[in-house]
């Protein structure tokens, strides 16, 4: 009973049937997603179609969403199985030995795509000329960041995600006396003087009073950005420090001071800091002759990285990124008449398996293309001699 | 085949090539001015050196969709055209070469109804300007893909109205008494803001570089006048360019002629090497390789169809041997191409268009080597004719050799990975052509012969395996080329997912065969919806707009592929029809 039920599912998994419906829904899903491209942005039709393991739909007579399609994940991970089924059903005989390494690249083509979901963190840099930065930003995420710049030498940074904003309570800042109580949160919003005659803000210190704030659907475009707000009571040491409005939309940072340690309360893009610091010593934004159209855009940059006692300048390029303490580091965009670089940042600890699949795959159509040949060449001789 | 049939048959092929190569020699003079000469010129546009000649052609292009065009009972050719654009500009106005054939712009600009009403003139157009601008502009900020017909319609003629005023104002200001005239009164106190206007309007560059500045430093006419007046001297340059302005103006064709022969002595000392480059382009402009090409190809498939009914031994040869020159001159064009502009054959929409038809031709002789049944001969020529039409929709744009933006100046993987994808899209679409033959001769030829069925089948299995390799490797190569310059390996980019459509097809097909779901009539079906998928991935994406490819982005031809779409689900079903349309037919006989 086992023995059948198991070589029933063994069956299942090696047939040529799975295969073809795996591949049709693969195709359908990557039809759907490019159109929904158009929508959703980039980002936001990957999620939905590709790296998700159904696709959802809201419809609008039930209050949850049902899934309507398998997602990108439930099909590459069927497929992946299908294929393992298929690779260890392929005879171990050398005539197959160019199917067997056609088969093994895939299945690792598709494990770093797996990986590339699950793991791959998408950051970017921005410098001026001149500066010195020592952290990656998020593209989308936000945090609060409470700075202690009591110390004229360094900051003490400490922040807060998004994430932990959205679920509210009591947030406890540990190194410090202080413990934020998030008030109201706001994903995406839209900040506006406050009318006269309008309801109070929720705030009652620095500068948020005087501040309405509306909240906004989040959009997940790949252009667009959440105006995230958050009202919160920094309470230390059993006193409240009233409620501050830290946005988005609002560009210096409030203060307040607790026993003498100053503290900057402010919204900004999550910040992932580094053992190691960038200087932006020249941006290049070369054009050709006598037109507007980009030729090329390069960043050099003085790596230093006290760690390793390291200091160096390093040419970033487009075509040509910098892969440094497993992040790699992409010439992506310019502004503020070209003293400003912003480099993508992008940490994938599976980048380098589909250059491993290329190189299998390769190998084996190729091995594949020999045997076939020295088959059918072989053949025609004895035609030949028969 | 007799000794002379073989003869006679590659006899036309070389008659073929004969044609072709007359049209790269040099016209004769126009009334005794060397206007062949003039196009010649080497100038600097859209950041590459390349001939005047180029220039006339691209822009007569865009402004008249011909390199041509008949006036006062002649066929005025570019160079004429742009010499009276930018030296006579009284008497390349009054050509009517705007064509326009949106109703409601004609309505705006109030014509009246001509003989060929379509076609405008300068003059025409001249009291409606400020209302062609009008309009463009409210319709120029909206998306492309977002505007009406209307305003698509509008903007097109403004940006034509446009570079045809550039061109105008580009050497001389037109209306004024020409370059001379500028040159004596350099120091008028009118004359700054004529040097103003001359820099802003420049269409192209036409002063080389001068010893000792940047090699790139090619300037206007405007940008050396305004030099000459701040007391840096006269470029060498500007003199033979006033005396060409005032002998062709003269209708002096002597001084013209000289004046040009010193033009070309001062660019050869200044920038050695332009004039040559510029010659070899000129050259390739005239002999426009795959407008004759296309024509060749088409005359192959017209005597192949003939072969079918009448003298095969002959004309089959025949047409293999036209197939053959055809694709000698498309090979030339390819390669002249490739060395004139330094890249590797596929930079564009419109060279990927010329490198598929010429991947499937390729494919097609060795196919047609390989079984010598006309069938190779028949679809290679169709597919080579087709996409050539095609390149030849796409070149209506402009500069067809444009420079390379950032991210793609890249020769290394515009040599592999674009060049394998796009074989990987000439495979898909030989597949789909010889299963589209393959469906008609079912339909049409009453005699069962299973024998070339299986033939056709085979070429098809044989290039869709060929295809699949051709997609599956360049997609990969296009993935670590991304991970190279943006990061990621795969970012379900439009074009991405377009290739990938390609190859997850070609594998539905090969692995529906291996497993015997299908057999020669589904094979044949699905190798036709490739034609789709590819088209789709082809032209489909860059319609979607979004994504980091999405570099150009096309509107009428959202048409031309839904069209092409249909047509190929109307030949599956052809393909797919009832078997009795063709195996019962030695029944209802008996």
């Amino acid at each position: 009973m086992i023995k059948t039920l198991a070589s029933r599912i063994w069956k299942f998994f090696k047939s040529f049937q799975l295969t073809i419906v795996l591949l049709a829904c693969l195709m359908a899903l990557v039809v759907l997603c490019t159109l929904a491209q158009v929508e959703m942005g980039t980002q936001g039709a990957v999620n939905a179609y590709m790296r998700s393991f159904f696709v959802w739909r809201q419809f609008s007579f039930l209050s949850f969403p049902l899934p309507v399609f398998p997602g990108g994940g439930l099909v590459g991970l069927l497929l992946t199985l299908n294929l393992i089924a298929k690779t260890l059903d392929i005879q171990r005989s050398w005539a197959k030995a160019g199917m067997w390494l056609v088969h093994a690249g895939l299945v690792i083509l598709f494990a770093g795509e797996f990986v590339a979901g699950m793991m791959q963190v998408d950051t970017n840099m921005s410098i001026e000329v001149g500066q010195t930065v020592n952290y990656v930003q998020s593209y989308k995420n936000m945090e609060l960041a409470v700075i202690d710049t009591t110390d004229p030498a360094w900051d003490e940074v400490y922040s807060v995600p998004d994430t932990l904003l959205a679920k509210g309570g009591s947030i406890a800042i540990p190194g410090t006396p202080i413990t934020l109580n998030v008030k109201r949160y706001y994903p995406n919003s839209e900040l506006s003087n406050l009318p006269p005659g309008a309801p109070p803000s929720l705030a009652t210190a620095g500068i948020g009073p005087g501040i309405s704030v509306v909240e906004r659907p989040t959009v997940t475009n790949d252009n667009e950005l959440n105006t995230g707000s958050v009202f919160v009571e920094p309470v230390a040491g059993g006193r409240s420090y009233g409620i501050w409005l830290a946005s988005m939309a609002l560009g210096a940072p409030q203060s307040f001071t607790h026993e003498g340690h100053t503290y900057l309360l402010t919204m900004r893009l999550r910040r992932q800091y580094l053992p190691y610091a960038f200087t932006l010593k020249q941006f290049r934004h070369d054009v050709y002759p006598g037109t507007e159209i980009p030729k090329n855009f390069s960043s050099l940059v003085q790596v230093v990285n006290p760690s390793q006692k390291e200091s160096r300048e390093v040419l970033i390029y487009m075509n040509q990124p910098l892969r440094y303490e497993g992040k790699t580091f992409y010439q992506a965009s310019f502004g503020k008449n070209d003293t400003l670089s912003i480099l993508s940042v992008v940490e994938n600890p599976g980048w380098l398996l589909p250059y491993v699949s290329c190189v299998l795959v390769s190998l084996g159509l190729l091995v594949h293309f020999a045997i076939v040949l020295r088959r059918s060449l072989k053949r025609r001789q004895d035609k030949k001699e028969g | 085949m007799t000794f002379v049939q073989k003869y006679l048959s590659w006899a036309a092929g070389a008659l073929a090539l004969l044609i072709a190569l007359i049209f790269a020699l040099p016209g004769g003079k126009v009334r005794g001015f060397d206007v062949a000469g003039f196009g010649n010129i080497p100038i600097l546009e859209g950041g590459r050196v390349k001939p005047l000649d180029s220039v006339a052609r691209n822009s007569l292009l865009v402004i008249h969709s011909r390199q041509g065009f008949r006036y006062e009972g002649r066929t005025i050719g570019p160079d004429e055209w742009i010499l009276d654009v930018m030296f006579r500009p009284q008497v390349a106005d009054q050509q009517p070469i705007f064509v326009i054939d949106d109703p409601d712009v004609i309505g705006l600009i109030g014509a009246q109804q001509k003989q060929n009403r379509n076609y405008f003139s300068f003059a025409d157009l001249s009291s409606h300007l400020e209302e062609i601008q009008k309009q463009a502009q409210t319709a120029q900020p909206i998306a492309p893909q977002k505007r009406t017909r209307f305003q698509s319609a509008i903007v097109n003629l403004f940006d034509r109205v446009y570079l045809y005023y550039k061109l105008r104002n580009t050497l001389q200001l037109a209306g004024s008494p020409g370059l001379g005239w500028e040159l004596q009164s350099i120091s008028d106190p009118e004359a700054s803001a004529r040097h103003q206007d001359l820099m802003q309007l420049s269409q192209f560059r036409i002063l080389p570089p001068l010893p000792g500045g940047s090699p790139d430093a090619w300037k206007n006419v405007g940008e050396s006048l305004r030099a000459m007046a701040a007391g840096q001297g006269v470029h060498p340059a500007l003199v033979p360019l006033a005396r060409l302005n005032a002998a062709y103006v003269a209708n002096d064709a002597a001084s013209f002629n000289q004046a040009l022969a010193d033009m070309n002595g001062v660019v050869s000392t200044l920038k050695p090497g332009a004039l040559s480059h510029a010659t070899n382009e000129v050259v390739f402009n005239r002999a426009q390789p795959f407008f004759v090409g296309l024509s060749i190809y088409f005359v192959a498939f017209i005597v192949l169809c003939i072969s079918w009914i009448w003298k095969p031994e002959l004309l089959r040869p025949t047409a293999y041997s036209l197939l053959f020159a055809g694709a000698i001159v498309h090979t030339l064009g390819l390669a002249a191409r490739i060395i004139l502009q330094g890249r590797p054959p596929v930079t564009n929409l419109y060279s990927s268009a010329i490198f598929v038809g010429w991947g499937a031709v390729i494919l097609g002789l060795i196919v047609e080597r390989m079984y010598r049944k006309g069938f190779g001969t028949a679809v290679a020529a169709v597919a080579g004719f087709a996409s050539l039409i095609v390149a030849q929709n796409l070149g209506t744009e402009g500069d067809t050799m444009e420079m390379m933006r950032a991210v793609l100046d890249s020769n290394f993987w515009l040599a592999t990975h674009v060049v394998t994808i796009t074989i990987g899209y000439s495979g898909t679409f030989l597949a789909g052509a010889i299963a589209i033959a393959y469906a008609i001769r079912k339909h049409i030829v009453s005699k069962v012969d299973v024998e070339t069925d299986k033939a056709l089948v085979d070429m098809a299995y044989g290039i869709i395996c060929f295809a699949l390799f051709f997609s599956f490797v360049g997609t990969v190569l296009g993935g670590i080329w991304a991970d190279q310059s943006w990061g990621r390996f795969w970012g379900w980019d439009p074009k991405e997912n377009g290739a990938l459509l390609i190859v997850l097809w070609n594998a539905i097909i090969l692995h529906a065969r291996w497993a015997g779901y299908v057999r020669e009539r589904g094979t044949m079906v699905m190798a036709i919806f490739g034609n789709i998928i590819t088209a789709c991935s082809w032209f489909g994406v860059n319609m979607l707009g979004v994504g980091l490819h999405s570099y150009g982005f096309m509107d009428q031809a959202f048409y031309a592929l839904m069209g092409f779409g249909l047509s190929q689900l109307v030949f599956m079903a052809i393909c797919y029809a009832p078997p009795r349309f063709w195996e019962q037919k030695p029944h209802h006989k008996a």
